[in-house]
Protein backbone atom coordinates (compact mmCIF):
# COMPACT_ATOMS: atom_id res chain seq x y z
CA UNK A 1 0.00 0.00 0.00
CA UNK A 2 1.41 3.42 -0.94
CA UNK A 3 1.88 6.09 1.71
CA UNK A 4 -1.08 8.00 0.23
CA UNK A 5 -3.26 4.89 0.44
CA UNK A 6 -2.16 4.34 4.04
CA UNK A 7 -3.02 7.97 4.83
CA UNK A 8 -6.50 7.53 3.35
CA UNK A 9 -7.13 4.27 5.21
CA UNK A 10 -6.13 5.93 8.48
CA UNK A 11 -8.34 8.94 7.76
CA UNK A 12 -11.28 6.59 7.25
CA UNK A 13 -10.67 5.46 10.84
CA UNK A 14 -10.43 9.03 12.13
CA UNK A 15 -6.62 8.86 12.37
CA UNK A 16 -3.88 10.95 10.78
CA UNK A 17 -0.76 9.21 9.50
CA UNK A 18 2.27 11.42 10.16
CA UNK A 19 6.00 11.03 9.66
CA UNK A 20 8.30 11.72 12.59
CA UNK A 21 11.92 12.52 11.73
CA UNK A 22 14.18 9.92 13.36
CA UNK A 23 17.01 12.50 13.60
CA UNK A 24 15.26 15.53 15.13
CA UNK A 25 11.77 14.18 15.99
CA UNK A 26 10.05 16.92 13.93
CA UNK A 27 6.55 15.83 12.91
CA UNK A 28 5.24 16.15 9.33
CA UNK A 29 2.20 15.01 7.43
CA UNK A 30 3.00 11.80 5.57
CA UNK A 31 3.39 13.45 2.15
CA UNK A 32 6.80 14.82 3.20
CA UNK A 33 9.90 12.84 2.20
CA UNK A 34 12.70 14.97 3.69
CA UNK A 35 12.59 16.62 7.10
CA UNK A 36 11.85 20.32 6.72
CA UNK A 37 13.98 21.07 9.78
CA UNK A 38 17.11 18.94 9.34
CA UNK A 39 16.83 17.48 5.82
CA UNK A 40 16.97 13.88 7.05
CA UNK A 41 15.21 11.20 5.04
CA UNK A 42 14.69 8.94 8.04
CA UNK A 43 11.07 8.83 9.23
CA UNK A 44 8.98 6.62 11.41
CA UNK A 45 5.20 6.42 11.21
CA UNK A 46 3.26 8.13 13.96
CA UNK A 47 -0.50 7.71 13.90
CA UNK A 48 -2.39 10.52 15.63
CA UNK A 49 -5.96 10.81 16.73
CA UNK A 50 -7.61 13.17 14.23
CA UNK A 51 -8.90 15.56 16.86
CA UNK A 52 -8.25 19.24 17.42
CA UNK A 53 -9.77 22.67 17.12
CA UNK A 54 -10.81 24.79 14.15
CA UNK A 55 -7.97 27.20 13.27
CA UNK A 56 -9.95 28.86 10.48
CA UNK A 57 -12.70 28.03 8.02
CA UNK A 58 -15.04 29.30 5.35
CA UNK A 59 -18.61 28.50 4.39
CA UNK A 60 -18.79 27.96 0.65
CA UNK A 61 -21.90 28.87 -1.32
CA UNK A 62 -20.41 29.02 -4.84
CA UNK A 63 -18.85 25.58 -5.18
CA UNK A 64 -16.56 23.80 -7.64
CA UNK A 65 -17.99 21.03 -9.85
CA UNK A 66 -19.32 18.10 -7.85
CA UNK A 67 -19.90 20.13 -4.70
CA UNK A 68 -22.97 22.15 -5.66
CA UNK A 69 -25.23 19.50 -4.11
CA UNK A 70 -23.54 20.01 -0.72
CA UNK A 71 -23.80 23.82 -0.48
CA UNK A 72 -23.56 25.46 1.89
CA UNK A 73 -20.70 23.53 3.45
CA UNK A 74 -17.55 24.45 5.30
CA UNK A 75 -13.92 24.00 4.38
CA UNK A 76 -12.05 23.90 7.66
CA UNK A 77 -8.45 23.93 8.83
CA UNK A 78 -8.04 21.97 12.07
CA UNK A 79 -5.06 22.29 14.41
CA UNK A 80 -4.38 18.79 15.70
CA UNK A 81 -4.14 18.41 19.47
CA UNK A 82 -0.67 18.15 20.96
CA UNK A 83 1.15 19.02 17.73
CA UNK A 84 1.98 21.99 15.51
CA UNK A 85 0.27 20.25 12.59
CA UNK A 86 -2.88 21.45 10.89
CA UNK A 87 -5.06 19.53 8.46
CA UNK A 88 -7.92 20.72 6.28
CA UNK A 89 -11.07 19.06 5.11
CA UNK A 90 -14.77 19.13 4.29
CA UNK A 91 -17.43 19.75 6.94
CA UNK A 92 -21.12 19.49 6.05
CA UNK A 93 -24.10 20.95 7.86
CA UNK A 94 -22.67 24.43 8.41
CA UNK A 95 -24.77 27.34 7.22
CA UNK A 96 -23.72 30.43 9.19
CA UNK A 97 -20.56 31.58 11.02
CA UNK A 98 -22.50 31.20 14.27
CA UNK A 99 -22.39 27.43 13.62
CA UNK A 100 -18.61 27.28 13.73
CA UNK A 101 -16.66 29.77 15.86
CA UNK A 102 -12.87 29.57 15.45
CA UNK A 103 -11.68 27.23 18.19
CA UNK A 104 -14.61 24.83 17.87
CA UNK A 105 -13.57 21.27 18.70
CA UNK A 106 -13.46 19.04 15.63
CA UNK A 107 -12.47 15.53 14.57
CA UNK A 108 -11.59 13.67 11.39
CA UNK A 109 -14.31 11.10 10.70
CA UNK A 110 -13.63 9.73 7.26
CA UNK A 111 -12.41 10.07 3.70
CA UNK A 112 -14.52 9.88 0.55
CA UNK A 113 -15.05 11.74 -2.72
CA UNK A 114 -15.10 14.93 -0.63
CA UNK A 115 -11.56 14.27 0.61
CA UNK A 116 -10.92 14.37 4.35
CA UNK A 117 -14.19 14.56 6.26
CA UNK A 118 -14.31 16.66 9.43
CA UNK A 119 -17.14 16.90 11.95
CA UNK A 120 -17.73 18.97 15.05
CA UNK A 121 -16.67 16.97 18.09
CA UNK B 1 24.85 38.78 -6.87
CA UNK B 2 26.32 40.40 -9.94
CA UNK B 3 24.87 40.66 -13.40
CA UNK B 4 26.40 41.06 -16.81
CA UNK B 5 23.71 43.48 -17.96
CA UNK B 6 21.27 45.96 -16.46
CA UNK B 7 17.73 45.07 -17.53
CA UNK B 8 15.10 47.47 -18.86
CA UNK B 9 11.48 47.42 -19.98
CA UNK B 10 11.47 49.07 -23.40
CA UNK B 11 7.84 48.66 -24.38
CA UNK B 12 4.52 47.45 -23.02
CA UNK B 13 1.02 46.68 -24.25
CA UNK B 14 -2.23 45.08 -23.16
CA UNK B 15 -5.58 44.17 -24.58
CA UNK B 16 -8.58 45.35 -22.66
CA UNK B 17 -9.34 42.94 -19.81
CA UNK B 18 -12.84 41.46 -19.65
CA UNK B 19 -14.87 39.07 -21.75
CA UNK B 20 -13.08 38.95 -25.09
CA UNK B 21 -14.31 37.35 -28.30
CA UNK B 22 -10.98 36.71 -30.02
CA UNK B 23 -8.99 33.51 -29.49
CA UNK B 24 -6.20 33.09 -26.97
CA UNK B 25 -3.63 33.15 -29.77
CA UNK B 26 -5.10 36.30 -31.26
CA UNK B 27 -5.20 38.28 -28.02
CA UNK B 28 -1.62 37.22 -27.18
CA UNK B 29 -0.58 38.56 -30.56
CA UNK B 30 -2.55 41.80 -30.16
CA UNK B 31 -0.86 42.59 -26.83
CA UNK B 32 2.54 41.67 -28.23
CA UNK B 33 2.15 43.87 -31.30
CA UNK B 34 1.20 46.74 -28.98
CA UNK B 35 4.32 46.10 -26.87
CA UNK B 36 6.60 45.90 -29.93
CA UNK B 37 5.13 49.11 -31.35
CA UNK B 38 5.52 50.78 -27.95
CA UNK B 39 9.19 49.75 -27.91
CA UNK B 40 9.66 50.99 -31.45
CA UNK B 41 11.67 47.95 -32.50
CA UNK B 42 11.66 45.57 -35.43
CA UNK B 43 10.25 42.21 -34.21
CA UNK B 44 13.27 40.49 -35.75
CA UNK B 45 15.33 42.02 -32.93
CA UNK B 46 13.45 39.83 -30.43
CA UNK B 47 15.59 36.79 -29.62
CA UNK B 48 13.07 34.69 -27.65
CA UNK B 49 9.66 34.72 -25.95
CA UNK B 50 8.49 33.77 -22.47
CA UNK B 51 4.80 32.93 -22.41
CA UNK B 52 2.74 32.78 -19.22
CA UNK B 53 -0.54 30.92 -19.38
CA UNK B 54 -2.43 28.49 -17.17
CA UNK B 55 -5.54 27.19 -18.91
CA UNK B 56 -4.72 27.30 -22.62
CA UNK B 57 -6.47 23.97 -22.90
CA UNK B 58 -9.77 25.74 -22.11
CA UNK B 59 -9.46 27.65 -25.42
CA UNK B 60 -8.03 24.68 -27.31
CA UNK B 61 -4.53 26.10 -27.59
CA UNK B 62 -1.46 25.08 -25.64
CA UNK B 63 2.11 25.51 -26.93
CA UNK B 64 1.27 29.14 -27.52
CA UNK B 65 4.83 30.33 -28.06
CA UNK B 66 5.28 29.12 -31.63
CA UNK B 67 1.82 30.48 -32.53
CA UNK B 68 2.83 33.92 -31.27
CA UNK B 69 6.23 33.82 -32.93
CA UNK B 70 4.70 32.74 -36.25
CA UNK B 71 2.18 35.59 -36.03
CA UNK B 72 5.03 38.03 -35.37
CA UNK B 73 6.95 36.78 -38.43
CA UNK B 74 9.77 35.33 -36.32
CA UNK B 75 8.90 31.63 -36.29
CA UNK B 76 12.58 30.72 -36.10
CA UNK B 77 12.88 32.22 -32.59
CA UNK B 78 12.55 30.02 -29.47
CA UNK B 79 9.81 30.31 -26.88
CA UNK B 80 8.97 28.81 -23.52
CA UNK B 81 5.64 28.53 -21.72
CA UNK B 82 5.54 28.96 -17.95
CA UNK B 83 2.75 28.02 -15.54
CA UNK B 84 2.69 29.12 -11.92
CA UNK B 85 -1.06 29.52 -11.43
CA UNK B 86 -2.07 33.18 -10.94
CA UNK B 87 1.60 34.10 -10.53
CA UNK B 88 2.61 32.83 -13.97
CA UNK B 89 3.12 36.31 -15.41
CA UNK B 90 5.61 37.51 -12.83
CA UNK B 91 7.43 34.19 -12.86
CA UNK B 92 7.81 34.36 -16.66
CA UNK B 93 8.98 37.96 -16.28
CA UNK B 94 11.53 36.85 -13.70
CA UNK B 95 12.93 34.14 -16.00
CA UNK B 96 13.16 36.63 -18.84
CA UNK B 97 14.86 39.12 -16.50
CA UNK B 98 17.42 36.49 -15.48
CA UNK B 99 18.23 35.67 -19.10
CA UNK B 100 18.79 39.29 -20.08
CA UNK B 101 20.76 39.99 -16.88
CA UNK B 102 22.99 37.00 -17.59
CA UNK B 103 23.67 38.19 -21.12
CA UNK B 104 22.04 35.25 -22.91
CA UNK B 105 19.68 37.50 -24.83
CA UNK B 106 19.69 41.27 -25.37
CA UNK B 107 15.98 41.55 -26.23
CA UNK B 108 13.02 39.35 -25.30
CA UNK B 109 9.27 39.51 -25.23
CA UNK B 110 7.22 38.33 -22.25
CA UNK B 111 3.56 37.65 -23.03
CA UNK B 112 0.93 36.64 -20.51
CA UNK B 113 -2.56 35.54 -21.46
CA UNK B 114 -5.72 33.86 -20.23
CA UNK B 115 -9.00 33.06 -21.97
CA UNK B 116 -11.53 31.39 -19.67
CA UNK B 117 -14.76 33.37 -19.39
CA UNK B 118 -16.48 31.32 -22.10
CA UNK B 119 -16.33 28.28 -19.80
CA UNK B 120 -18.73 29.86 -17.26
CA UNK B 121 -18.46 30.46 -13.52
CA UNK B 122 -18.84 26.82 -12.44
CA UNK B 123 -16.08 25.49 -14.66
CA UNK B 124 -13.76 28.42 -14.09
CA UNK B 125 -14.19 27.95 -10.33
CA UNK B 126 -13.40 24.27 -10.84
CA UNK B 127 -10.34 24.85 -13.05
CA UNK B 128 -8.95 27.42 -10.63
CA UNK B 129 -9.34 24.96 -7.74
CA UNK B 130 -6.80 22.77 -9.54
CA UNK B 131 -4.21 25.40 -8.58
CA UNK B 132 -4.60 24.48 -4.90
CA UNK B 133 -2.84 21.57 -3.18
CA UNK B 134 -5.61 19.44 -4.61
CA UNK B 135 -5.46 16.41 -2.31
CA UNK B 136 -6.03 18.53 0.79
CA UNK B 137 -7.94 21.51 -0.62
CA UNK B 138 -9.65 21.24 -4.03
CA UNK B 139 -10.65 17.64 -3.36
CA UNK B 140 -12.37 18.76 -0.13
CA UNK B 141 -14.45 21.36 -1.97
CA UNK B 142 -12.22 24.37 -1.38
CA UNK B 143 -12.62 27.04 -4.05
CA UNK B 144 -10.15 29.90 -4.33
CA UNK B 145 -12.60 32.34 -2.81
CA UNK B 146 -12.93 29.75 -0.04
CA UNK B 147 -9.20 29.58 0.62
CA UNK B 148 -8.87 33.36 0.81
CA UNK B 149 -12.05 33.50 2.87
CA UNK B 150 -10.29 31.19 5.32
CA UNK B 151 -7.48 33.75 5.52
CA UNK B 152 -10.06 36.52 5.95
CA UNK B 153 -11.76 34.63 8.79
CA UNK B 154 -8.38 34.25 10.51
CA UNK B 155 -7.65 37.97 10.03
CA UNK B 156 -11.03 38.97 11.46
CA UNK B 157 -10.37 36.70 14.44
CA UNK B 158 -6.82 37.88 15.05
CA UNK B 159 -7.01 41.63 14.41
CA UNK B 160 -9.34 44.58 14.90
CA UNK B 161 -10.95 44.34 11.47
CA UNK B 162 -14.45 44.19 10.02
CA UNK B 163 -15.99 42.99 6.79
CA UNK B 164 -16.73 46.65 6.00
CA UNK B 165 -12.98 47.34 6.15
CA UNK B 166 -12.38 44.66 3.52
CA UNK B 167 -15.15 46.19 1.42
CA UNK B 168 -13.26 49.48 1.42
CA UNK B 169 -10.43 47.83 -0.53
CA UNK B 170 -12.88 46.97 -3.29
CA UNK B 171 -14.34 50.48 -3.32
CA UNK B 172 -10.85 52.04 -3.62
CA UNK B 173 -9.75 49.75 -6.44
CA UNK B 174 -12.95 50.31 -8.37
CA UNK B 175 -12.36 54.06 -8.10
CA UNK B 176 -8.90 53.57 -9.62
CA UNK B 177 -10.27 51.25 -12.27
CA UNK B 178 -12.72 53.91 -13.39
CA UNK B 179 -9.64 55.84 -14.56
CA UNK B 180 -8.28 52.87 -16.52
CA UNK B 181 -9.89 52.43 -19.96
CA UNK B 182 -8.65 48.82 -20.13
CA UNK B 183 -10.18 47.75 -16.79
CA UNK B 184 -12.71 44.93 -16.77
CA UNK B 185 -15.09 46.30 -14.10
CA UNK B 186 -15.47 50.03 -14.66
CA UNK B 187 -18.10 50.61 -12.07
CA UNK B 188 -18.25 52.92 -9.08
CA UNK B 189 -19.31 50.90 -6.05
CA UNK B 190 -20.06 51.66 -2.40
CA UNK B 191 -19.39 49.76 0.80
CA UNK B 192 -23.11 48.94 0.89
CA UNK B 193 -22.87 47.45 -2.61
CA UNK B 194 -20.10 45.14 -1.42
CA UNK B 195 -21.84 44.23 1.83
CA UNK B 196 -25.13 43.45 0.09
CA UNK B 197 -23.60 41.40 -2.73
CA UNK B 198 -24.08 37.63 -2.67
CA UNK B 199 -21.87 35.60 -0.34
CA UNK B 200 -19.43 33.47 -2.35
CA UNK B 201 -17.45 32.00 0.53
CA UNK B 202 -18.10 33.51 3.94
CA UNK B 203 -16.93 36.13 4.90
CA UNK B 204 -16.15 37.07 1.27
CA UNK B 205 -18.91 38.40 -0.92
CA UNK B 206 -19.04 38.75 -4.69
CA UNK B 207 -17.59 42.27 -4.66
CA UNK B 208 -14.72 41.14 -2.42
CA UNK B 209 -13.65 38.92 -5.32
CA UNK B 210 -11.84 39.84 -8.52
CA UNK B 211 -13.66 38.82 -11.70
CA UNK B 212 -12.75 35.98 -14.01
CA UNK B 213 -11.25 37.81 -16.99
CA UNK B 214 -9.85 37.24 -20.44
CA UNK B 215 -6.90 39.34 -21.48
CA UNK B 216 -3.31 39.51 -22.62
CA UNK B 217 -0.35 41.69 -21.69
CA UNK B 218 3.15 41.84 -23.15
CA UNK B 219 6.38 43.66 -22.42
CA UNK B 220 9.64 43.98 -24.31
CA UNK B 221 12.58 43.40 -21.99
CA UNK B 222 16.13 44.24 -23.00
CA UNK B 223 19.61 45.11 -21.83
CA UNK B 224 20.38 48.74 -20.97
CA UNK B 225 22.78 48.86 -23.92
CA UNK B 226 20.01 47.73 -26.26
CA UNK B 227 17.58 50.28 -24.78
CA UNK B 228 20.02 53.17 -25.11
CA UNK B 229 20.89 52.19 -28.69
CA UNK B 230 17.23 52.22 -29.67
CA UNK B 231 16.22 55.40 -27.89
CA UNK B 232 12.69 55.90 -26.65
CA UNK B 233 11.28 55.59 -23.17
CA UNK B 234 12.34 52.76 -20.90
CA UNK B 235 12.38 51.93 -17.21
CA UNK B 236 15.03 49.94 -15.36
CA UNK B 237 14.27 46.72 -13.49
CA UNK B 238 16.33 47.26 -10.35
CA UNK B 239 15.12 44.40 -8.18
CA UNK B 240 13.80 40.88 -8.70
CA UNK B 241 12.89 38.49 -5.92
CA UNK B 242 11.12 35.17 -5.59
CA UNK B 243 9.87 33.09 -2.72
CA UNK B 244 7.81 30.05 -1.86
CA UNK B 245 5.26 29.04 0.78
CA UNK B 246 3.73 25.69 1.75
CA UNK B 247 1.39 24.67 -1.08
CA UNK B 248 -1.59 24.23 1.26
CA UNK B 249 -2.89 26.75 3.78
CA UNK B 250 -2.74 24.03 6.43
CA UNK B 251 1.05 24.05 6.11
CA UNK B 252 1.30 27.60 7.44
CA UNK B 253 1.60 28.45 11.08
CA UNK B 254 -0.03 31.83 10.47
CA UNK B 255 -2.99 32.19 8.11
CA UNK B 256 -2.77 35.99 7.95
CA UNK B 257 0.58 36.25 6.22
CA UNK B 258 2.04 34.87 3.01
CA UNK B 259 5.64 33.75 3.57
CA UNK B 260 6.58 33.82 -0.13
CA UNK B 261 5.70 37.52 -0.36
CA UNK B 262 8.06 38.37 2.48
CA UNK B 263 10.89 36.32 0.94
CA UNK B 264 10.38 37.75 -2.54
CA UNK B 265 10.14 41.33 -1.26
CA UNK B 266 13.24 40.98 0.89
CA UNK B 267 15.24 39.71 -2.10
CA UNK B 268 13.88 42.38 -4.46
CA UNK B 269 14.51 45.24 -2.01
CA UNK B 270 18.03 44.00 -1.37
CA UNK B 271 18.83 43.79 -5.08
CA UNK B 272 17.39 47.25 -5.69
CA UNK B 273 19.14 48.70 -2.63
CA UNK B 274 15.91 50.14 -1.25
CA UNK B 275 13.43 49.59 1.57
CA UNK B 276 9.64 49.47 1.46
CA UNK B 277 9.58 53.18 2.43
CA UNK B 278 11.18 54.11 -0.91
CA UNK B 279 8.35 52.65 -3.01
CA UNK B 280 6.06 55.32 -4.53
CA UNK B 281 3.36 52.97 -5.78
CA UNK B 282 2.69 49.25 -6.01
CA UNK B 283 0.62 46.90 -8.11
CA UNK B 284 -0.16 44.11 -5.63
CA UNK B 285 -2.02 40.81 -5.94
CA UNK B 286 -5.53 41.72 -4.75
CA UNK B 287 -7.37 38.66 -6.04
CA UNK B 288 -9.62 39.18 -3.00
CA UNK B 289 -9.91 42.20 -0.72
CA UNK B 290 -8.25 40.33 2.16
CA UNK B 291 -5.26 39.62 -0.10
CA UNK B 292 -4.48 43.31 -0.60
CA UNK B 293 -4.50 43.92 3.15
CA UNK B 294 -2.16 40.98 3.76
CA UNK B 295 0.06 41.95 0.80
CA UNK B 296 0.62 45.50 2.01
CA UNK B 297 1.72 44.16 5.38
CA UNK B 298 3.96 41.40 3.99
CA UNK B 299 5.58 43.86 1.57
CA UNK B 300 6.53 46.01 4.56
CA UNK B 301 4.35 49.04 3.78
CA UNK B 302 2.51 48.55 7.07
CA UNK B 303 3.03 46.52 10.23
CA UNK B 304 1.25 43.23 10.87
CA UNK B 305 -2.41 43.90 11.53
CA UNK B 306 -2.02 47.57 10.52
CA UNK B 307 -2.88 47.20 6.83
CA UNK B 308 -6.54 47.34 7.71
CA UNK B 309 -6.07 50.62 9.59
CA UNK B 310 -4.34 52.06 6.51
CA UNK B 311 -7.37 51.14 4.41
CA UNK B 312 -9.70 52.72 6.94
CA UNK B 313 -7.68 55.94 6.85
CA UNK B 314 -7.48 56.09 3.03
CA UNK B 315 -3.70 55.88 3.13
CA UNK B 316 -3.50 53.60 0.08
CA UNK B 317 -5.71 55.60 -2.27
CA UNK B 318 -4.30 57.10 -5.46
CA UNK B 319 -1.80 59.82 -4.53
CA UNK B 320 -2.06 59.30 -0.79
CA UNK B 321 0.74 57.88 1.43
CA UNK B 322 1.40 55.05 -1.02
CA UNK B 323 -0.74 54.43 -4.09
CA UNK B 324 -1.75 50.76 -4.06
CA UNK B 325 -3.09 49.36 -7.31
CA UNK B 326 -3.46 52.57 -9.30
CA UNK B 327 -4.52 50.42 -12.28
CA UNK B 328 -7.57 49.19 -10.35
CA UNK B 329 -5.76 45.99 -9.44
CA UNK B 330 -7.06 42.51 -10.06
CA UNK B 331 -10.28 43.59 -8.35
CA UNK B 332 -11.29 46.16 -10.96
CA UNK B 333 -8.81 45.92 -13.83
CA UNK B 334 -9.48 42.19 -13.88
CA UNK B 335 -7.54 38.96 -13.44
CA UNK B 336 -6.76 36.99 -16.59
CA UNK B 337 -4.52 34.82 -14.49
CA UNK B 338 -1.68 34.15 -16.92
CA UNK B 339 -1.60 37.82 -17.94
CA UNK B 340 -1.88 39.48 -14.54
CA UNK B 341 1.80 39.52 -13.54
CA UNK B 342 2.82 40.92 -16.93
CA UNK B 343 -0.08 43.40 -16.88
CA UNK B 344 1.25 44.79 -13.60
CA UNK B 345 4.54 45.55 -15.38
CA UNK B 346 2.61 47.25 -18.18
CA UNK B 347 1.02 49.53 -15.56
CA UNK B 348 4.38 50.34 -13.97
CA UNK B 349 5.88 51.08 -17.39
CA UNK B 350 2.95 53.39 -18.23
CA UNK B 351 3.22 55.12 -14.84
CA UNK B 352 6.98 55.69 -15.01
CA UNK B 353 6.96 56.85 -18.63
CA UNK B 354 4.12 59.35 -18.20
CA UNK B 355 1.45 57.34 -20.01
CA UNK B 356 -0.98 56.59 -17.18
CA UNK B 357 -3.37 59.45 -17.86
CA UNK B 358 -5.85 60.35 -15.12
CA UNK B 359 -4.55 57.67 -12.76
CA UNK B 360 -0.96 58.96 -12.80
CA UNK B 361 0.88 58.65 -9.50
CA UNK B 362 2.42 62.10 -9.11
CA UNK B 363 6.22 62.37 -9.07
CA UNK B 364 6.62 58.60 -8.97
CA UNK B 365 10.16 57.29 -9.42
CA UNK B 366 9.98 53.77 -7.97
CA UNK B 367 7.21 51.26 -8.68
CA UNK B 368 6.77 47.70 -7.44
CA UNK B 369 4.90 44.67 -8.75
CA UNK B 370 3.77 41.80 -6.52
CA UNK B 371 2.09 38.73 -7.97
CA UNK B 372 1.57 35.28 -6.54
CA UNK B 373 0.25 31.88 -7.52
CA UNK B 374 -2.57 30.11 -5.65
CA UNK B 375 -2.72 31.27 -2.01
CA UNK B 376 0.81 32.60 -2.34
CA UNK B 377 2.52 29.24 -2.71
CA UNK B 378 4.76 30.95 -5.26
CA UNK B 379 5.49 34.65 -5.51
CA UNK B 380 7.60 37.17 -7.42
CA UNK B 381 8.27 40.81 -6.57
CA UNK B 382 9.94 43.27 -8.93
CA UNK B 383 11.16 46.82 -8.40
CA UNK B 384 11.31 49.34 -11.22
CA UNK B 385 12.88 52.78 -11.42
CA UNK B 386 12.40 55.59 -13.89
CA UNK B 387 15.50 56.72 -15.80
Amino acid sequence: MSVKEQFIENAKDGKILTHKCTSCQHLHLSNVYYCEKCGSKGFEDSILDGVGSVATYTIITVAPAGFQKYTPYAFVVVKLDGTDLRISGFMGGITTPADLPVGTRAKITGFDERGIIVEKQ
Amino acid sequence: MSFVEKVCVLGAGSTKYGKLADSIGDITTQASVAAIDSAGIDPKEIKAAYISNVFGVADKQVHLGPVLMSNLGISDKPSLSIESACGSGSVAFREAFANVAAGFYDCLIVSGVEKVTHTGTDWTTTYFAYCSDFFYEGQAGASFPGLFASMARAYLTEFDATEEDFAKVAVKNHQNGLLNPKAHLQKDITIDDVMSSAVVASPLKLYDCCPFSDGASSVVLCSEKFAKAHGGDYVEVTGSGRGGSPAALQGREHMTTIPSTKLAAEAAYKMAGITAKDVDFAEVHDCFTIAEVVDTEDLGFFGKGEGIQAIREDRTKLNSDISINPSGGLKSKGHPIGATGVGQVVEVYDQLTGNAGARTVKDAKIGLTHNFGATGASCAVHVFQSV
